[in-house]
């Protein structure tokens, strides 16, 4: 419970700025929609009549841009990306970090052992992203209901925010793997993000190109579209078995290496 | 009973050597040395009793029990302080003290100001803005606030004044009396001549040998300079033991090691002016153990 406290604690001022931020951008996102709403289904014209790459980097696609919900639905896209690059620096830096201050020398000689010392900060960095998410769902439903005028998106929005929160468990486990198997404490984190880039920039490159489409499984940033969400109104059980599968297979290299391997001091 | 026992313990880093076949005993309420210049293998032996790296090959134990799978138990009992200490930055020194008594299941509070007094240190300092004198203080209060059966220390008293070593030993001292058991690492040979018992002394990652200060002492050479009234020939001295032998006028020097009543007796026969004899200093017989493996 100690180590839990002491990460919670070390955490609370990144996790401010995180949510902060996520407030921000929902609000702004959402405030651009105000000016959007006026223009109506000729927006939708607009982004129809643009080349199919200028759409897939703007995150558009089949998404219906005169609603909030759908305008939200390419806001999403950027939440997530950033609530993904907050959940693999926070799982990279959570364990690496010990070893890159060499506190590992004041931590591992307590009678804790690593499978512990792993529990604590997991179920620290659980609870960070876990508010994270509730951040972003409650500025969400704000901003979001605030344009839709009496319509609930509230189901829609949490939707959206659960699959968002699988992504982020999916990023912190790549993370806390990654800090795991390196022993370069320095680079885990930078290696944690540059490879959530290149998932990202694969995801983008799917949607520019069909023929990568056989790609799509192996970057989670394609998991949770939300065209897929609003149209269907829930998630490929596909992705959510791959999601679990990647959770869990991931969730152990953490553990097991982390075990198994000398501390590097 | 033997606190700790390690047994041909190696740890290669890949190829490079770390230690190789370490084997040594560390008895319950002794105060035992462990000495060696940088880089012999000092902190990757301790790093290994404390599971921070695992051995290649070869065990240890403390406490009877196995260093690796009763590691969070042994863990309870032993206080370590490592040679340089690192702590969270952003904590004051009262924070983190409270944050590494909550790992042992009993209450240290009382025991932290006692020790902070002695030592002389600020808790309500913040750790980023200590000297790194302080901060070894602040390593030593971490390292004995829950009483600890088994103290490691490696090279502690880097950093620290003399005032503050000569507290820090005082300390130790009154640690060991209460029954803790010390392994004490160091490259100086003062400070372990001073606190210890017996002595590893370790070289390239071997041990070269394991000994009783006192033994280690007496088994060695002693320094003779005989000053003699009229002038000798330097041959009278040329016995078994002797060696070195050097004459400069009436005054012969040389190095003895064997029984000592047969050199007395050399030197009773002779009419001597003056007579100095020196004790070796570790540091000699030290250089005396390094040069011999060479």
């Amino acid at each position: 419970m100690n180590i839990f406290k002491r990460e919670m604690k070390a955490n609370r001022k990144s996790l401010m700025i995180w949510s902060i931020g996520v407030i921000f951008m929902v609000a702004s996102g959402m405030g651009k929609y105000s000016s959007l709403e006026g223009s109506g289904q000729s927006m939708n014209a607009l982004m129809a009549d643009m080349p199919k790459s200028m759409q897939a980097i703007m995150g558009t696609g089949s998404l219906d841009l005169s609603s909030p919900i759908g305008y939200f639905g390419v806001l999403f896209l950027y939440l997530a990306v950033m609530a993904a690059i907050d959940a693999a620096m926070l799982g990279a830096n959570i364990i690496s970090k010990e070893e890159r201050d060499k506190t590992v020398e004041f931590l591992l000689v307590k009678p804790i052992s690593r499978t512990s010392m792993i529990n604590s900060k997991l179920l620290a960095a659980l609870v960070n992203i876990l508010i994270f998410n509730l951040v972003t769902f409650a500025s969400s439903v704000a901003m979001v209901g605030k344009y839709a005028e009496g319509d609930d998106v509230t189901g829609e929005v949490t939707t959206l925010m659960i699959g968002m929160f699988i992504l982020q468990l999916i990023f912190l486990v790549i993370g806390t793997a990654i800090a795991a198997f390196y022993k370069n404490a320095k680079k885990a984190t930078s290696l944690a993000t540059g490879i959530l880039l290149f998932l990202f920039i694969l995801s983008i490159a799917i949607d520019l190109n069909e023929k990568l489409d056989g790609l799509k499984y192996f970057t989670p940033f394609k998991y949770y579209d939300a065209k897929y969400i609003l149209n269907e109104g829930g998630f490929d059980s596909l992705y959510l078995g791959l999601s679990a599968l990647l959770i869990l297979t991931l969730s152990i290299v953490t553990y097991v290496f982390y075990r198994k391997r000398d501390m590097n001091i | 009973m033997n606190v700790i026992e390690i047994k041909n313990l190696t740890k290669m880093y890949g190829k490079a050597r770390g230690i190789e076949n370490v084997s040594f005993n560390v008895e319950e309420g002794e105060i035992f040395g462990f000495i060696g210049p940088n880089g012999a293998g000092k902190s990757t032996t301790i790093r290994t009793l404390l599971s921070l790296i695992y051995p290649t090959s070869g065990s240890a134990a403390i406490f009877g029990k196995d260093i690796i799978t009763a590691a969070p138990e042994i863990k309870k009992d032993i206080g370590y302080l490592p040679s340089e200490v690192f702590y969270y930055d952003n904590m004051k020194v009262i924070d983190l003290l409270k944050y590494s008594a909550s790992f042992y299941k009993k209450d240290c509070t009382k025991r932290i100001r006692e020790l902070a007094e002695i030592m002389e240190l600020d808790l309500t300092k913040k750790i980023d803005d200590l000297s790194l004198g302080n901060k070894k203080k602040v390593g030593i209060v971490q390292g004995l606030l829950h009483e600890p059966k088994l103290i490691i220390l490696d090279e502690p008293t880097s950093g620290l004044d003399p005032l503050m070593q000569q507290k820090f030993f005082d300390l130790l001292e009154k640690e060991n009396k209460k029954g803790a058991t010390i392994l004490f690492s160091s490259h100086i040979l003062s400070e372990v001549q001073r606190l210890c018992d017996r002595v590893a002394i370790i070289k390239d990652g071997r041990i070269v040998t394991v000994e009783k200060i006192s033994t280690l002492k007496e088994n060695t050479y002693k320094k003779f300079k005989v000053e003699t009234k009229s002038e000798i020939g330097m041959e009278h001295f040329n016995v078994e033991g002797v060696n070195q032998l050097e004459k400069d006028g009436s005054t012969i020097s040389f190095l003895f090691r064997g029984n000592i009543n047969s050199i007395m007796k050399k030197i009773a026969e002779i009419e001597i002016a003056n007579i100095w004899v020196e004790e070796p200093d570790l540091e000699e017989i030290f250089m005396h153990y390094y040069e011999r493996e060479d």
